[in-house]
């Protein structure tokens, strides 16, 4: 596709973990984010692999898989490897496109120098990480 | 406790070890202290939460359903996750022995955080972690 800046920003602005940033703000995450398109069946993260970026679905269609069960679908605008960002441990999940999908990715030290710019950003990652606290216990609770 | 004292253990706990003595005076400030019976609920399960507590002194217990699922102590904090998400707490939280926390009303935390990065980044490892364990639990 090959996005310019003012469409990935476009894009950005949309995603739950960008919202409320100003644009100076959006135009330093749009500029270090790379896009990259990936094949049907494609592994875009695998589980156990330690991770170092975050990935935004621009198009396209993939599917958080742990072990062997399917614990979500993803499309446009949503993102995974939040995680990553934080601890660069293993991924706790293997993310595969069901279907020729683009990602917007950034890398993790892009977005930490942005959280460190940015408390409006660490504050909704922090919200975005505890919703996935609080839905893997519920998980576990079922 | 006086307000050095405050300070003293504010140093000493992990969420603050990245402020300077000024920005923890400062902090000192902005909670204030409180104290619970043994026994006492300070949050309950299913009811809009009433704050962020950090723990000074005294354990709690969480309790989900009347089942004892964690114990916190010393520099645990809790009361975040359903502030930062609006939604009432999943668990009650009961004082074990006599309690002493630092108390931050549910309506200032999120502007706290943004004001105090070090804090916040530590509270996001925090969480970061425990979404960790969770995970591992169910695998």
């Amino acid at each position: 596709m090959a996005l310019t800046t003012d469409e990935k920003m476009a894009w950005l602005e949309h995603v739950e973990l960008f919202q409320g940033l100003p644009p100076d703000a959006l135009r330093r995450v749009a500029e270090r984010s790379g896009e990259i398109e990936f094949p049907a069946a494609h592994h875009i993260v695998t589980q156990g692999i330690i991770g170092n970026g975050l990935y935004i679905v621009i198009a396209g269609r993939a599917r958080v898989v742990k072990g062997d069960q399917v614990a979500a679908e993803l499309g446009p605008g949503e993102f995974f490897g939040e995680l990553s960002v934080i601890d660069q441990m293993p991924r706790l999940a293997s993310v595969i496109a069901q279907e020729p999908t683009t990602c917007l990715a950034l890398a993790s030290w892009d977005l930490i120098a942005e959280i460190e710019r940015d408390p409006k950003l660490a504050l909704n990652l922090l919200r975005a990480l505890a919703l996935r606290l609080r839905a893997a216990r519920d998980e576990h609770r079922h | 406790m006086n307000s050095e004292e405050v300070v003293d253990e504010l140093a000493s706990l992990s969420l603050f070890a990245d402020l300077q003595r000024p920005q923890l005076r400062a902090v000192a400030h902005i909670f204030s202290e409180e104290s619970f019976p043994p026994g006492q609920r300070i949050l309950r399960q299913g009811f809009q939460g009433s704050g962020f507590y950090v723990i000074l002194e005294g354990d709690v217990t969480v309790r989900i359903d009347g089942e004892d699922r964690a114990k916190l102590s010393k520099g645990d904090f809790f009361g975040e996750m359903s502030l930062l998400l609006g939604e009432p707490p999943v668990a009650d939280v009961v004082a074990i022995g006599e309690l002493h926390v630092l108390h931050l009303a549910g309506p200032d935390l999120k502007g706290f955080l943004e004001r105090y990065p070090p804090v916040m980044f530590r509270m996001l490892q925090s969480v970061a972690r425990r979404l960790r364990n969770a995970n591992r639990l169910r695998s």
